[in-house]
């Protein structure tokens, strides 16, 4: 069972990646420390006496659903018929702008990632990047990179199939290179720089 | 690592620079969920603690559902408490018989009048009429 240190630590390290994932995904500030607190609170009653080991992935399981649950919620305000489908990814959509852009297979970090990520103005252009990505894509983006989490864990946490958090990742980087390289930020091939 | 990995590892650098610049009304109102959160978790501690400590901790406390001797010396003490039961309820029977006995032998009637069948007869029809 997991001490009221443990979870205190656990939660002092998660609780701010996760208002800012909750951000990205409902962009209402107080929406998102509503959801982040729903969370929180969820975790600390119903799994509190979990081992400290399955925190994470719990906690980003509860995370996620009450991001999902918001956009039902909206949805139902709005009184708009809008399917759910529609603010995921569409897996064999043919009309999916992304499936258009090219993959550069040597796509390498930033030239200069050090300096240019410094810098605010640089994290607001990656930030409003991820911001406009497919639900979907950006969930497994930073379930699977941010939050560091396998492919199967990304999986259980999104309920989908590994092959769909792979094509999702994979669609995500390459939609976040194009959107960022419209910026200014390009990718660079490392190869160069030797 | 692979290029997705390689792609995203400054990104995810940049980001985890952003949540140190949050604004401090925000931080402060994580901080303050965290701790409401961390409260309602040692309040359902200490709820399982009184539960366990109320004796019915076999069902409820999920630390003492993990301790050999506790769970020992929890169904020894059921099982005294079933064998005082049991001895107990023998001496009210015993004593209820004795009485049963005592009326018997006190009464005018020989205990001998209940074993005949014509008796038995007598007082059917008897309680029949006076049922009318």
């Amino acid at each position: 069972m997991a001490s009221r240190s443990e979870l205190a630590d656990f939660l002092a390290n998660a609780e701010r990646r996760a208002f800012k994932q909750a951000m990205f995904a409902v962009r209402n500030e107080d929406a998102a420390l509503d959801i982040v607190q729903d969370s929180m609170m969820r975790l600390a009653e119903k799994y509190g006496d979990r081992p400290p080991a399955e925190l994470p992935l719990l906690f980003q399981r509860i995370l996620q659903n009450a991001i999902r649950d918001h956009y039902r919620r909206m949805r139902t305000r709005a009184g708009q018929v809008i399917s759910l489908s529609s603010l995921e990814y569409e897996e064999d959509g043919a009309d999916d702008p992304l499936e258009t852009l090219p993959i550069d297979e040597d796509l390498q970090p930033f030239a200069t990632p050090h300096a240019a990520l410094l810098q605010t103005e640089t994290l607001t252009l990656i930030e409003d990047a991820l911001q406009n990505l497919a639900p979907r894509q950006r969930e497994a983006f930073l379930l699977r990179y941010w939050e560091g989490l396998d492919i199967a864990e990304t999986a259980s946490v999104m309920g989908c199939s590994e092959g769909s958090v792979k094509t999702h990742c994979s669609r995500a980087c390459q939609s976040l290179a194009v959107s960022l390289a419209a910026k200014g930020l390009r990718p660079k091939d490392s190869r160069h720089e030797h | 690592m692979n290029t997705e990995q390689r792609f995203a590892q400054p990104i995810c650098q940049a980001l985890d620079q952003g949540t140190c610049a949050l604004d401090a009304s925000i931080t402060e109102r994580l901080r303050a969920a965290r701790e409401r959160a961390l409260a309602r978790q040692y309040v359902l501690a200490t709820e399982t603690q009184i539960v366990g400590a109320g004796g019915t901790a076999l069902l409820h406390g999920h630390e003492d559902e993990r301790h050999p001797v506790r769970m020992l010396f929890a169904i020894l003490a059921l099982l005294l408490g079933f064998s005082l039961a049991y001895y107990w309820n023998g001496f009210s029977q015993a004593d209820e018989n004795e009485a049963i006995d005592s009326a018997l032998l006190a009464d005018d009637l020989p205990p001998k009048a209940y074993l005949d069948p014509g008796f038995q007869v007598w007082i059917s029809h008897y309680a029949q009429a006076s049922g009318r």
